[in-house]
């Protein structure tokens, strides 16, 4: 046990210096000019689906490089977000310098709204996470599977090991209509896991919730035991010591990117873009991988999370035009399935 | 001829004063509710859309009319307010009567235990009793482990709900009949005794019917609170799967993408629901004269209850455990718990598991500070101009017999109906495209308390109004006052306590208030339950409890400055008025 410790340890320290030297080096985040005029506006108003948390980090860390530009934040959850975009674009007042959003569909139908942006490292990003060049993946999500360590003393291995029957009633779920993370993973579920993995995996009787914040306090408190949860939203408690462990199954790793542009009315574009880049840049995505526990959709990782190994975990993009089309249909199966009650 | 002139000029000033209160509630009410009626019998935003009559149908109503889901939620939700507000009025009518009218020790204590549940807001009661509650992990569970015992709770059910409503919602009954018992004149009590009744039927028969209509407005009003609660079903339903109508609407509009026209739909069977309410309050309290308060003296009495007030004061004290006590602990067992994994009570005692990370970390985030100032803004502004518009109101309604009040009465009662996260999207849709520059500011936030609490100041305020007697009035026009001195002199003083406990509701109600604000705060303009959300749907519940103590001890702190305050003037008011 000692000696995995160390061995995990020295892993991790290699993980730090690998991933912060190079950061460095190369984080391209727009010419002097830009700068300055950034510096000169000021702040900008950024609006999120993300957790608030977690964006005050973000901010956080790009104050120390740039303090002069103060960051606003509106967080709201993704519906909510998106009805107060469209309704204040036509109103003529979306004051959002800098819009970020968990579901590319949604946005994809806004992107009228969004002015022309390229970060500098643009030809380093993988083109899948895009569904505009105006929309780009700022944060990329990954799922994982966690469990209480207190309470699972045979832990499972792969997706598959979530259906077995000595897991009935110890598991939860977050519930398909959540938003678009959500449903890249029930998408991966019955795509690469099998037509009937639902069916099985509902024979467990999980706990549903709305989204997979309280579903990883549940998992903390030992509320459930198991369950598939964003890396996101479970690895900061992992981090500060909660009695959990997370592994990603072997079967596959589904991926949600972000979408995130700066609208034509932005009145700080400059304070925006070098947000943007800074966020885009090798240095903002080592900083989100390793703090916050997220991927990222350039085509070569400065570095992954803790437990990820890209030998052995392949990462899972959906289909875009399926993503759109079997949306609402699947949705509603998986609703039926589960027994959630629209 | 010179009279004739004088009616006139007065006409004319009383029909611009009912213009005015219809305009002012015309922009605050209608026009909202309006838009949210359009957007149910639309598919469409009619801020981006625009308004196009052509595409009005029921096609929402009637796909929400036939889901067997909604009839469950709506079920669910009738028997859960039902429950909880019989609980509520027999909890908030024993304690109102122990205070005022009982000789039972320790009253003060009793008093504030009446009230305290006010200031939880009801996601953090929610998160409270999960702690406590919960089948698998709740404390409770742990201790009856423990100590041995069989017995387990589960508050994940309707029960659960029931009990956890009772008890919150109680202050609402409590504030009603307690100011009505302490200005009601116990000679009649007293006439009842010596008649040859007991005091318990004395209770029944003379105390509890002549304060009728504030256990209606009271138990009504929890009723109606109760119907637009989110937070409590939200965190105690969901792990059940237990629908309500307000979860069921929080899912319409979270989920992606959201369904907000359906959800308007939901949100007018609510609004039908409470009207029909409303009209049943009216019509049982239409009937009967209930002045108590008239212009004679009385002293107030306290009824011997003897070695009986022991009892009643270890009611008191058992309702100052469950209410305050208990979820007070689970809450600072969170917030100053690393991690809320508890296997025994062994591990809730172990102090290395302690800390002061969580608020170490909510006030390393600027948002903090930053919310609190904007919410205790907003809630003083809510509560001074929402306290005077809802005088105006009170008296005009109450005291006047001008035309046009029955309909500023029931405008005004409207809001009550409409569950906050809808009257956002409605007072967003309503009030952005007003010039001005509204949107972004902390008034657009305090208009739409204004607006969304009226009903509950302006109930609050009526009691007031109902047990005055108009001979006061008459007395100080016969004696040459005009209107205007006969509000400051003779009303004004003696519905003090009436306007400063209403203002309080307001301003807590502001700083509690969730839903309506998640639409209209930008970046400068967050407030502090919109932070406790984000730090709930953060999945932190450390930081969660952390800021819900902060909140509670910080509205503690204002609410009772305020009332040392007034409690200094109300003396000094009442005497100047006599003079």
């Amino acid at each position: 046990m000692f000696g995995r410790i160390v061995a995990f340890a020295v892993v991790a320290g290699l993980g730090v210096t690998l991933g912060s030297a190079p950061a460095r080096a190369d984080d391209n985040v727009g010419p002097p000019e830009l700068i300055a005029a950034a510096r000169a506006e000021g702040r900008l108003v950024y609006y999120t689906s993300n957790f608030a948390e977690v964006e005050q980090q973000v901010i956080k860390q790009f104050n120390k490089r740039f303090p002069e530009i103060r960051i606003e934040m509106v967080r709201a959850p993704g519906g909510q977000l998106i009805t107060r975009v469209k309704t204040e674009a036509a109103a003529g007042k979306l004051i959002a310098d800098v819009v970020d959003h968990s579901d590319r569909a949604l946005m994809a139908e806004l992107v009228d709204l969004f002015q022309d942006y390229t970060p500098p490292n643009a030809a380093d990003y993988n083109p899948d996470a895009q569904v505009s060049p105006k929309l780009w993946p700022r944060a990329t999500l990954v799922w994982s599977i966690a469990y209480n360590t207190e309470l699972v003393k045979d832990p499972p291995k792969t997706w598959m090991d979530l259906t077995k029957p000595q897991y009935d009633k110890l598991t939860g779920q977050v519930f398909a209509q959540s938003g678009g993370t959500t449903w890249t993973r029930i998408m991966f579920e019955r795509q690469v896991l099998g037509e009937d993995y639902w069916a099985k995996q509902a024979a467990t009787h999980p706990i549903l919730y709305p989204s997979g914040a309280p579903m990883s306090d549940a998992l903390v408190r030992g509320e459930i035991a198991i369950g598939p949860l964003l890396y996101n939203a479970i690895y900061p408690k992992q981090k500060d010591g909660a009695p959990i462990k997370i592994f990603f199954p072997p079967e596959g790793a589904p991926v949600n990117p972000y979408a995130t542009g700066i609208p034509k009315t932005s009145t700080h574009p400059n304070a925006a873009k070098l947000f943007l880049n800074w966020c885009l840049s090798t240095e903002g995505q080592t900083f989100m991988i390793k703090e916050l526990g997220n991927l990222t959709s350039l085509k070569v990782a400065p570095v992954y999370p803790e437990g990820f190994d890209p030998k052995v975990v392949k990462v899972w993009y959906p289909n875009f035009d399926q993503y759109v089309k079997l949306h609402a249909s699947w949705v509603a199966d998986w609703d039926k399935t589960f027994g959630y009650r629209q | 001829m010179h009279g004739a002139g004088e009616w006139s000029r007065r006409q004319v000033l009383v029909y611009s004063w009912v213009a005015l209160l219809l305009a002012i509630l015309g922009f605050l009410v209608i026009y909202p509710v309006l838009t949210l009626l359009l957007g149910a019998l639309t598919d469409t935003n009619p801020v981006v859309e625009g308004v196009s009559l052509s595409r009005l149908s029921i096609a929402n109503f009637l796909t929400v009319l036939k889901n067997p889901n909604v009839a469950e939620a709506l079920f669910n939700t009738l028997v859960v307010c039902a429950g909880g507000t019989l609980i509520a009025v027999v909890i908030g009518l024993s304690f109102s009567w122990i205070v005022v009218r009982t000789n039972t020790p320790f009253k003060g204590i009793i008093a504030a235990a009446s009230i305290l549940p006010l200031f939880a807001p009801p996601l953090v009661a929610g998160v409270a009793w999960s702690i406590l509650g919960s089948p698998k992990t709740g404390l409770i569970n742990t201790f009856f482990k423990s100590a041995g015992l069989d017995w387990r709770v589960d508050f994940y059910s309707l029960s659960g709900l029931v009990f956890v409503f009772g008890i919150y919602y109680a202050p609402y009954v409590y504030m009603f009949t307690a100011s009505a018992l302490r200005n009601m004149d116990p000679s009649l009590e007293e006439a009842a005794e010596i008649s040859g009744a007991s005091a318990f039927s004395t209770l029944f028969t003379v105390t509890f019917p002549l304060i009728m209509p504030a256990i209606v407005s009271g138990m009504l009003l929890s009723f109606i609170v109760m119907l637009g609660i989110y937070g409590v079903p939200a965190v105690l339903g969901a792990p059940s799967n237990i629908s309500v109508l307000t979860t069921y609407i929080f899912k319409l509009t979270n989920w992606s993408p959201p369904l907000y026209n359906t959800a308007a739909a939901v949100a007018i069977i609510l609004m039908v629901v409470t009207g029909c309410l409303v009209v049943l309050q009216q019509k049982v309290l239409g009937r009967r004269s209930y002045t108590t308060v008239a212009g004679k003296a009385f002293r107030p009495r306290n009824l011997d209850l003897g070695p009986w007030r022991w009892l009643t004061l270890a009611l008191g004290l058992v309702y100052l455990l469950v209410v305050v006590v208990l979820p007070t602990l689970a809450l600072i067992v969170a917030a100053f718990r690393k991690f809320m994994f508890i296997r025994d009570i062994a591990s809730l005692f172990d102090m290395r598991q302690y800390s002061l990370m969580h608020f170490d970390s909510i006030f390393d985030n600027p948002l903090t500070l930053n919310s609190i100032y904007n919410a205790v803004e907003v809630g003083i502004i809510t509560a001074v101009v929402g306290g005077t518009l809802a005088f105006a109101i009170g008296y005009t309604i109450h005291r006047t017999e001008v035309a046009g009040r029955g309909a500023i009465d029931l405008i005004a009662t409207l809001p009550v109906a409409i569950p906050g996260l809808v009257i956002g999207v409605a007072y967003l849709w309503a009030w952005i495209g007003i010039p001005g520059g509204l949107y972004g500011t902390i008034w657009i936030l305090a208009l739409a308390f204004i607006a969304r609490f009226m009903p509950d100041t302006v109930k609050a305020l009526s009691t007031s109004f109902l047990q005055i007697h108009r001979e006061l009035e008459e007395a100080a026009w016969v004696c040459g006052r005009g209107m205007l001195s006969t509000l400051g002199t003779i009303v004004l003083p003696l519905a003090r306590p009436g306007v400063i406990a209403s203002m309080t509701l307001l301003f807590v109600l502001a700083i509690r208030e969730l839903g309506s604000s998640l639409f209209l705060y930008t970046s400068n303009t967050m407030v502090m339950s919109v932070l406790l959300l984000d730090y709930y749907e953060g999945g932190n519940i450390g930081k969660t409890a952390a800021f819900s103590l902060v909140q509670t001890v910080l509205l503690g702190v204002l609410i009772g400055g305020a009332n040392w305050l007034s409690r200094g003037t109300a003396q000094g008011g009442v005497v100047q008025g006599i003079r």
